[in-house]
């Protein structure tokens, strides 16, 4: 999974895997918490579990994009999603429920500094975009773009480095998930 | 011959200077841009004199520019040459631009390789007719074009090619020499068709270089359009490609390498237009990253092409996601002993085991569709999600 020879190889695993394992489990204690603050009955009822499944993938979602951090365009989109996404379920209650690392208030301006400045970089590359969102690959392209966090916003060439790094994030997400599970479930 | 040779030793040399240091005092010598190592100007050592004065240049470039000039161009980005020439001059620049062109088709990525195609020019030396000079003038960018000398004849010229080929491999990335022979040869054909009617090409000659001058102008108008447009900060992935650049004088020279900008030169037959360069730039940096995907996705070492690599990308990227997203519904589902111990979970397996379950390793390589992708982790609890999920899908709908 990571290759030490390449640019793309900016991925210092370790520090990642601590980082998303702390967050996440941090996130799932409380959580579990809030479960427990449930009644008996409706604790395992489908609603419920839906529920609590909608918040423990945003928690991995958020633990992992904070482990990385804001330098790459793939985790500041996401954890702006979540944050809004939070906001809107949870109103006033959101700053005190953030998960660990992601109470930066006030970065919104940030972001958009920062996508504001990567767009204009890209635009002198639009001319051979245009080729490429035209071709035949412009809507795999663009389902690319759904699929990666942020992925609108980028022209094709920054889109695959994002994709590259989300991978090997997601992949990490997904090992180190698996391991919480079965250590949980054991 | 070995006061040549021994010039040619110092062209090898000499990084980074012009491939003028042989025409010496008047050539700039920072027209090599700074990958630029050791140009073995054999030839231009043969055309310079020991005295290295005009009257050589004057007498001899005539049938070189003629010779030059009927070449084509493939509108290399060679330039800057012109503001050190000045009349005098003038020949030995369009020499080079041609030398340039004929050397650039040769040019494979990294273009450090288009040094590669002064070698079998220079093996075209053969005969002492500048003529032949002409064709396999290769011109000064090359890296370690090794000494050539000047073949005496012809015949020896696949010879010295090897040769050559064999000495310029410690400069730069050189093609084999096998492509370079084949330019070569086509020189070959043609440079003897320009030995004799040199008078009539001097008219040709003259719009040529006005061509050549324009085409260098545009050149370097293109260089101007293309430094503001390529600046980039290119760290390891740029410096692979940067290409030779004749920066316009030493300052430049020095200069251009603290910038960080893409040089790229144009090959041969294809458009110098900036636009064309830089979207070459560009196709060449997203099918880098496409490798690179290449090796992350598993399954994919065999799958040539964007558009199947890019379905591959969107099926591993959905399926990470899912299994994401089963993950954390098991999580959910599961009963909380994660209250306990934390630290014992971090400081444990967690971070650091490689072994440990079966069910670990469900997901094994070799994926080769999204189907492959889930089914590892589930052999427990299989039976339960896919049936519940639907229902949670329906039932915040239900209840909102």
């Amino acid at each position: 999974m990571m290759n030490p020879q390449r640019l793309s190889l900016s991925f210092s695993s370790t520090s990642y895997k601590y980082r998303f394992v702390q967050g996440f489990i941090r996130a799932l204690k409380r959580i579990n918490r809030q479960k427990l603050a449930t009644s008996l009955l409706s604790r395992s009822s489908p609603t419920e579990i839906y529920k609590r499944y909608l918040k423990v993938k945003s928690a991995a979602d958020a633990s992992m994009a904070s482990a990385v951090g804001l330098r790459r365009a793939w985790s500041r989109a996401l954890l702006q999603r979540i944050r809004d996404q939070e906001r809107i379920n949870f109103g006033n209650k959101y700053y005190k429920y953030c998960p660990a690392g992601t109470r930066i208030r006030g970065k919104s301006t940030t972001f958009t500094m920062i996508r504001n400045i990567k767009r204009s970089s890209d635009d002198r590359n639009c001319k051979d975009q245009e080729s490429i969102n035209n071709g035949a690959l412009g809507w795999k392209a663009n389902e690319l773009r759904k699929l990666v966090p942020g992925g609108e916003a980028m022209d094709m060439c920054n889109l695959l480095d994002e994709t590259a790094h989300y991978i090997k994030c997601l992949a990490t997400q997904v090992k180190l998930m698996k391991r919480i599970a079965d250590f949980a479930s054991a | 011959m070995s006061g040549q040779e021994n010039e040619n030793v110092g062209f090898q040399q000499s990084r980074s200077e012009g491939f003028l240091n042989c025409p010496s005092s008047r050539m700039a010598t920072n027209t090599m841009p700074e990958k630029a190592s050791g140009v073995t100007m054999s030839s231009l050592s043969m055309f310079k004199p020991p005295t290295g004065s005009d009257p050589f240049f004057a007498s001899g470039w005539d049938p070189l520019v003629s010779l030059s000039q009927t070449e084509n161009f493939g509108g290399s980005s060679m330039v800057t040459q012109g503001e050190f020439c000045n009349p005098p001059y003038n020949n030995p620049v369009v020499l080079e631009s041609q030398g340039m062109s004929s050397t650039s088709h040769l040019v494979q990525y990294p273009s450090d390789s288009s040094f590669a195609e002064m070698v079998p020019k220079l093996s075209c030396f053969g005969s002492g007719s500048f003529s032949d000079m002409v064709g396999s003038f290769g011109l000064p960018q090359c890296a370690g074009i090794a000494s050539t000398g000047c073949p005496p004849n012809y015949p020896p010229n696949s010879e010295t090619t090897s040769t050559v080929g064999g000495q310029s491999q410690d400069g730069c990335q050189i093609s084999d020499g096998g492509i370079g022979s084949s330019p070569n040869e086509k020189r070959r054909k043609r440079v003897p068709d320009f030995n004799s009617p040199l008078s009539p090409d001097k008219n040709a000659e003259g719009e040529q270089v006005q061509q050549k001058d324009s085409s260098i102008s545009d050149v370097r108008k293109e260089q101007d359009e293309k430094k503001p447009k390529i600046e980039e900060n290119s760290s390891g992935n740029a410096r692979n490609k940067q290409t030779g650049k004749q920066a316009k004088d030493s300052a430049d020279s020095g200069e251009t390498p603290k910038e960080n900008y893409i040089h790229v030169r144009a090959r041969r037959g294809q458009a110098t237009n900036s636009h064309s360069l830089a979207e070459r730039v560009r196709r060449e940096k997203i099918s880098e990253r496409m490798r690179l995907l290449q090796e992350l996705v598993p399954g994919c070492n065999k799958i040539t092409g964007k558009a199947v690599m890019l379905d591959e990308i969107i099926n591993y990227v959905q399926s990470l996601q899912q299994q994401v997203e089963f993950l954390s519904m098991k999580l959910a589902t599961v009963n909380p002993e994660l209250n306990i111990d934390i630290e014992r979970l971090l400081s444990k397996d967690i971070l650091n085991s490689r072994g440990g379950n079966g069910a670990l390793f469900g997901l094994g390589p070799g994926i080769g569709s999204s189907q492959h992708y889930p089914p590892g982790i589930f052999q427990g609890t299989m039976p339960s999600i896919p049936n519940t999920a639907p229902q949670f899908a329906s039932l915040p709908q239900a209840s909102s």
